[in-house]
């Protein structure tokens, strides 16, 4: 009958035309950079990523994930076993009914997709996404029948012409969709180009339940500085933009798109595949960039992103939060990709908008954003009688004091911190008007010239001096310093200030009062929790005040930005909202009378929003005013310290 | 406007008021930014002193493909040999900043080269509107945001005011690739200036307000007025009308009514 | 005017309140007058103030004993003291200002540059005069209580408006007849600068520029805009910085007229096209003089724009009033916005954040009007109205408008 030969030929024809297209994808990302990964290890650690890591992420949306595996499981053994059953005719009863146990599997995943996408939610695209699940469905289905023969079940011509016609529309649609729809750009792609994300995947240190989230620095004598055509990625990177599956998970965490400030990052990946292939994004069927039309955006390989592709406003509004990144089940590196775009549009065109200009300018000329005298860092501490590391050559704890030396709000959490240390006997010293900004701000606008040139002298000074750790009340310098500093050289082991006093705590060294005061809530600071993890720390030591925290919806790792990172106010691109209005709302949703934060840009974030709301403090504040000095074990230490 | 015009900049190399760091001059820069505004990168920058000064880079990183510069000593007085250049060179318009931000900083420099070139120079100016027929449109500058509407002829000296268009950002590649042209030329050595001693600047006492106080409850007065200008004043509890007269009468004070 | 008694409530309060910045100044004691014999004469009747409940009070202390309770039309007291008379019969060398004369008037730079020049002349051996130069309308009368011996006016179409190579003319003829031992110059933005720049590139002196300390033979001056001090041989020309010396108060000056034969008409290459009209609210914020500043408390905008109309203020904002689109971006003051320099900023409704309060680092006074007495802007304040910004602003705009439409009828 006709289905004997035609379905051999036809799968054939999908299998080829899948490895054309297959071969001219490559060829869109080989267009990209050069970047060393090991090819081999990749591909071999391929299946753990996926299996272990993607999952893990996937996971945390228990419905998605058990469909995921049964509709993926199910088709990568179906297809498998259909190449042996279908096309090479291999005659086992064994096979087929693998084959039909594996559609039966896919089938079900399908209904659970489907029903998904009968009322699907703002952040899914919807488009030839709608479409998937029918096609799954026709798939799956298709190939069941059509190997209910092959397993004894039916005659082997049952059905006739109409069935095996119908069957046939089934199958090409399936196979079309599935297979070479997976290299020709269909919503099959994620598969495809996802698992070669994985293997090729640009920090492999995420794996194994790693962590990798500084930046990587610029070689300054390229011929270009930054990325300004899509051809300018790591090739990995492009591949990387391919795999996106628009679940848009990235889009509902991103606070620049709530703030309707012209961002969507799942869009912004959307664009970068459009530039990476060519075309306009008059067919994209998700949310747009809040404000913006679609339509309009069209790119190509070799084509400036900027004049077409994506307004710099778009990149300018991202706080690189890392929301989107921690939540992307294709583990799609969001912040580099926009930073990449910035270094160019900072190092090569000189546009960073309102006052970055001012700030880069000032970074370079004073080494501080806003252009103070550099030597009147210890201005705020002339009544503390600190240890100054030119003086002392060598201390346990160098305590990097930040910009925050110039700031008077920010001054008193320093203080407090200093009241900390000095009630618990710590060793510590500073750099005084050695220390010079960490170069965080500098990196996130896309300077990157100007912060090597701050980190380079940054660590020629600390090269000098002898100290266990650093530990600083910063977020931004601790990840700097402990994640960026390396690539240049400088290595420390660098500590937030909420994890030293819980140390501190621990070791019985801090005697502390219980807090007396209403609800208490606490905001994670996104270079504190997402970039480095550290979410039980501040925790911790909010419990032993006696604090009973309030927990806001959006908190840990999903922990909504406060719109201070990443230069963000310095660029000021208008939205709706504010980002630091939002969150308040989430902490008067649980009905916070004081928010605990830990770093001082959350602190200036959260205070400016208009009174009344609540008190915000950071945690050494709260740690400090709960001190009770004197206590015998504080006592003890001090004399200890004195002593050895 | 006309492209074809013969537009040079004049830098120097800047200092910053905090830090003493070297940077592109404030003004300087701004004349590099009216200057390209109206010629495009067809602006030429000239520079007198040494080419090694990475700190010119400031100015190219505007984008500029070059930037030339006189190689002079830090000795020699930069105004002969830029005048000498421009004497040779011919020019329409020469645009320079008020006032250099380090060594003497004496604002002579575009007096000079106007002098010696015999052109007309026109001072502080916020904006040059348009150069049509020989003739060009200036706005000058004047004390709290005034204007003043300026007709000169080709060719002009004109030294840039802070109230001209803030200079664009400078950008770090383009400014590491443009050319610094070197061109040896004659040094005219500063032999006065070698006389001058330069010292980080003193506190000038703030003059205290003479009283001459005939009684004891005016001297008085005159002591502890100082002491109250700190806490600032604090009108409460009085109606209206007394609190707008006593702001009102601030403003007169201050002289912003007019 | 009449002689009418008038009682004015105002002056009355202010008598009163000792502690009043205009205390002063409303109460300059008339009391005493020098009769024709130059013998001090108490007018019993001068002395103290009509009080609120209509009682004569008389203050002891001698600070409020003005005859401010009754304002008399044209009674004013003669001037006190006669100072002496410092007479330059025919003067062995001159000591040359040109001074800036704003509006008409010598300003306190002017004084002070004529201080410098006695004390010049004093340094020198001889009969030294200081001749002033002044261009353009005059209303001064002072310049011999200033120290000007020798007064040179010139005055004519010529020297209107922005007139720079006409009057470098008229300054090399005056080099020309009076060999000036001593050039001296503010070193303002009020023109001295200009001339002295202008003179010196002329003469091909070498001058020294913001001098602040200046004798016969050293002058100390800044340098590298002004973060350095240069010590220097005092060249013969000076542009000198503001309170380069004490102004003249000790004696009076002639203040002779002098003139000049001819001055040759200059080639006029610089047009002036007069002044542009700026709208005080087209003033890039950064540039204004005076700010008036709306914040959260504001409900009226109406009336906001109304009071910054009539007051002839520069609209500045904070940051919540921008975001919610009462006032557009580029009035926003603050760490996002702009930082201003105002002589007096009035921040009505704004709480003082602190990314507001960087942008208004630089400004000279600050007042407020808040309803809250404790909020970081009245902290920062020169002058704080306790208040609802509504009610005070409307008398505001009413003490403007009487204010203009007594300057009308006065220039009437
Ligand atoms: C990164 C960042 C950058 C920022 N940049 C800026 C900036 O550049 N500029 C800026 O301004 N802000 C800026 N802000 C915002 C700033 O923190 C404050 O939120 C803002 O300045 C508050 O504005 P406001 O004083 O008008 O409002 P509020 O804080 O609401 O203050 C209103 C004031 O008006 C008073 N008031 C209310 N009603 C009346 C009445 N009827 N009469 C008299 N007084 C009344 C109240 O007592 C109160 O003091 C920034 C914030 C952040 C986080
Ligand atoms: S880093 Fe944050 S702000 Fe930037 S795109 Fe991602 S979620 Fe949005
Ligand atoms: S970038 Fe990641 S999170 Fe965002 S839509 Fe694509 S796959 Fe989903």
């Amino acid at each position: 009958m006709i289905l004997d030969w035609l379905l051999p030929v036809l799968i054939s024809a999908a299998l080829v035309l899948a490895l054309a297209g297959a071969i001219k994808r490559v060829n869109l990302w080989r267009a990209g950079q050069p970047d060393s990964v090991n090819l081999i290890a990749g591909l071999m650690a391929m299946p753990r990523r996926y299996l272990v890591d993607l999952h893990h992420v996937v996971e945390r949306d228990k419905y998605m994930s058990n469909t995921h595996v049964a509709t993926a499981g199910g088709f990568v053994l179906s297809m498998l076993l259909i190449v042996l059953v279908h096309l090479f005719g291999l005659e086992s009863r064994w096979l087929a009914w693998a084959l039909l146990a594996s559609s039966v599997l896919m089938f079900t995943g399908a209904v659970f997709v489907f029903r998904r996408r009968l009322n699907p939610p703002s952040r899914l695209s919807k488009g030839p996404w709608m479409r998937l699940p029918k096609s799954l469905l026709m798939f799956s289905a298709s190939f069941f029948i059509l190997t209910l023969p092959a397993a004894g079940i039916l005659p082997e011509d049952f059905g006739g012409w109409v069935l095996a016609l119908i069957l046939l529309v089934g199958v090409a649609w399936g196979l079309s969709e599935l297979v070479f729809g997976m290299t020709w750009g269909g919503p099959m792609k994620h598969a495809f180009a996802g698992a070669l994300h994985l293997a090729f995947h640009r920090r492999p240190e995420r794996f194994n339940g790693g962590r990798s989230t500084g930046l990587k620095p610029v070689d300054l004598q390229a011929r270009v500085l930054g990325v300004e055509k899509p051809t300018d990625f790591k090739w990995n990177q492009l591949l990387g933009f391919d795999a996106c599956v628009q679940c848009g998970k990235c889009e509902a965490m991103c606070p620049a798109f709530a703030a309707g400030q012209p961002l969507n990052p799942k869009k912004l990946i959307q664009d970068m595949v459009i530039g990476l292939a060519g075309g306009s994004d008059a067919k994209f069927a998700g949310s747009p960039y809040p404000g913006v039309e679609l339509g309009h955006a069209v790119g190509g390989p070799g084509q400036t992103i900027t004049e077409g592709l994506v307004n710099p406003d778009t990149l300018w509004s991202c706080t690189t939060c890392r929301a989107c990144v921690e939540e992307c089940p294709m583990m799609i590196e969001h912040v580099d990709a926009i930073v990449d775009m910035r270094r160019f549009l900072t190092m090569e065109k000189g546009n960073t908008p309102n006052k970055g200009a001012e700030v880069l300018e000032n970074l370079i000329a004073t080494d501080n954003p806003n252009g103070f005298d550099p030597g009147g860092r210890m201005n705020w501490a002339a009544d503390q009688n600190l240890p100054l590391m030119s003086d002392v050559k060598e201390a346990d704890v160098l305590f990097w004091v930040s910009d925050g030396a110039f700031d008077m709000r920010s001054q008193r959490i320093l203080r407090a911190f200093v009241k900390v240390l000095k009630a618990a006997g710590v060793d510590f010293a500073v750099l005084g008007d050695e220390e010079r900004d960490s170069g965080d701000v500098a990196r996130r606008l896309g300077d990157d010239a100007t912060f090597q040139s701050l980190a380079k002298r940054n660590i020629a000074v600390l090269n000098k001096y002898r100290f266990k750790r650093i530990v600083t009340t910063d977020p931004h310098a601790f990840h700097v310093l402990k994640n960026e500093y390396g690539d240049l050289g400088g290595h420390y082991e660098v500590l937030h200030h909420t994890t030293f006093i819980n140390e501190l705590v621990q070791l019985g060294r801090l005697q502390l009062d219980t807090f007396k005061g209403g609800t208490v809530t606490y905001h994670d600071p996104c270079y504190l929790g997402r970039y480095n993890g550290e979410y039980d720390s501040p925790r911790d030591l909010l419990k032993a005040l006696g604090i009973e925290l309030a927990e806001m919806e959006r908190s840990g790792f999903r922990s909504r930005c406060c719109g201070g990172g990443g230069g963000a106010p310095i660029t000021d691109i208008p939205g709706e909202h504010r980002i630091a209005d939002m969150r308040m709302e989430d902490a008067r949703a649980v009905g916070a009378e004081l928010v605990a934060v830990g770093c001082q840009q959350c602190t200036a974030m959260l205070e400016g929003v208009v009174e009344p709301r609540p008190q915000i403090k950071d945690i050494a504040e709260l740690v400090s005013e709960a001190l009770i000095e004197g206590a015998p074990a504080a006592r003890a230490a001090v004399a200890e310290e004195v002593l050895s | 406007m006309t492209s074809d015009l013969n537009i040079v900049a004049l830098v120097s190399i800047g200092q910053h008021p905090k830090s003493g760091r070297a940077r592109r001059a404030e003004q300087d820069a701004r004349a590099v930014e009216l200057g390209m505004r109206l010629a495009g990168d067809n602006v030429q920058v000239l520079h007198a002193g040494d080419a090694a000064e990475e700190t010119l880079r400031q100015y190219a990183g505007m984008g500029l493909k070059s930037l030339r510069v006189l190689q002079q000593s830090p000795q020699a007085d930069a105004v002969v040999a830029l005048g000498d250049y421009l004497a040779e060179h011919r020019a329409d318009v020469v645009l320079t900043g008020v006032r250099a931000e380090s060594g003497e900083s004496s604002g002579m420099a575009p007096y000079l080269l106007a002098e010696k070139l015999g052109w007309p120079l026109v001072t502080r100016i916020a904006d040059i509107v348009s150069i049509e027929n020989g003739e060009a449109q200036i706005l000058q500058a004047l004390p709290r945001g005034q204007r003043r509407a300026i007709q000169v002829r080709l060719p002009f000296v004109a030294s840039v005011d802070m109230a001209a268009q803030v200079a664009r950002q400078s950008a770090f590649g383009p400014g590491r690739r443009a050319e610094l042209e070197s061109l040896p030329w004659v040094e005219t050595p500063d032999s006065e200036r070698a006389q001058f001693k330069e010292a980080p600047a003193r506190k000038r006492p703030k003059r205290l307000k003479k009283v001459k106080a005939t009684t004891a409850a005016e001297r008085f007065k005159a002591a502890t007025a100082k002491s109250q200008g700190t806490g600032g004043r604090i009108i409460k509890d009085q109606p209206p009308t007394e609190q707008a007269q006593a702001i009102f009468d601030l403003l007169l004070e201050e002289g912003v009514l007019r | 005017m009449s002689d009418l008694i008038r009682r004015d409530p105002r002056a009355e309060w202010i008598a009163r309140n000792r502690l009043h910045p205009l205390h002063a100044a409303m109460t300059a004691p008339a009391g005493e007058v020098r009769g024709p014999s130059g013998l001090l004469r108490k007018n019993p009747h001068g002395v103290g103030f009509i009080g609120p409940n209509g009682i004569k009070r008389i203050d002891r202390s001698g600070g409020s004993n003005a005859a401010a309770g009754g304002r008399r039309g044209a009674a004013k007291s003669a001037q006190a003291v006669e100072l002496p008379l410092h007479v330059v019969e025919a003067p062995d060398f001159y000591v040359v200002t040109v001074l800036d004369l704003v509006g008409g008037r010598l300003g306190s730079h002017d004084k002070d540059v004529l201080g410098q020049a006695h004390k010049l002349v004093n340094g020198l051996e001889g009969n030294g005069a200081v001749l002033a130069v002044v261009f353009g309308e005059c209303k001064e009368e002072g310049f011999g209580l200033a120290g000007v011996d020798r007064l040179l006016h010139l005055e004519g179409s010529e020297y209107e408006g922005y007139s720079p190579e006409q009057r470098l003319a008229a300054l090399v003829e005056v080099e020309r007849r009076f060999t000036p031992r001593y050039w001296l110059f503010p070193d303002s933005i009020n023109g001295g600068n200009e001339l002295g720049c202008r003179l010196a590139a002329r003469l091909g002196e070498r001058p020294a520029t913001q001098a602040w300390q200046v004798d016969t033979q050293q002058t100390l001056c800044r340098g590298a805009g002004g973060s350095s001090d240069i010590t220097r041989a005092t060249p013969r020309l000076l542009l000198l910085a503001e309170e380069c010396a004490e102004p003249v108060d000790e004696r009076r000056h002639e203040a002779l007229a002098v003139e000049l034969d001819s001055i040759a008409p200059s080639l006029v290459r610089i047009r002036d096209c007069g002044q542009v009209a700026v709208d005080p609210n087209a003033i890039p914020l950064a540039e204004a003089e005076f700010i008036l500043s709306a914040g959260n408390g504001i409900r009226d905008w109406d009336q906001f724009h109304q009071a910054a109309e009539l007051l002839g203020a520069t609209e500045g904002a904070s940051r919540v009033v921008v975001d919610d689109g009462f006032m557009p971006r580029p009035r926003q003051v603050g760490a996002s916005g702009t930082w201003v320099t105002a002589r007096v900023y009035l921040a009505v409704g704004i709480s003082g954040a602190i990314q507001h309060m960087q942008g208004i680092g630089q400004c000279d006074k600050v007042v407020a009007i808040n309803l809250d007495a404790g909020c970081d802007m009245v902290k920062r304040a020169d002058l704080s109205v306790i208040g609802d910004s509504q009610a005070v602003l409307a008398h505001l705009i009413e003490l403007a408008r009487e204010y203009r439409h007594g300057a009308a009828e006065n220039a009437a």
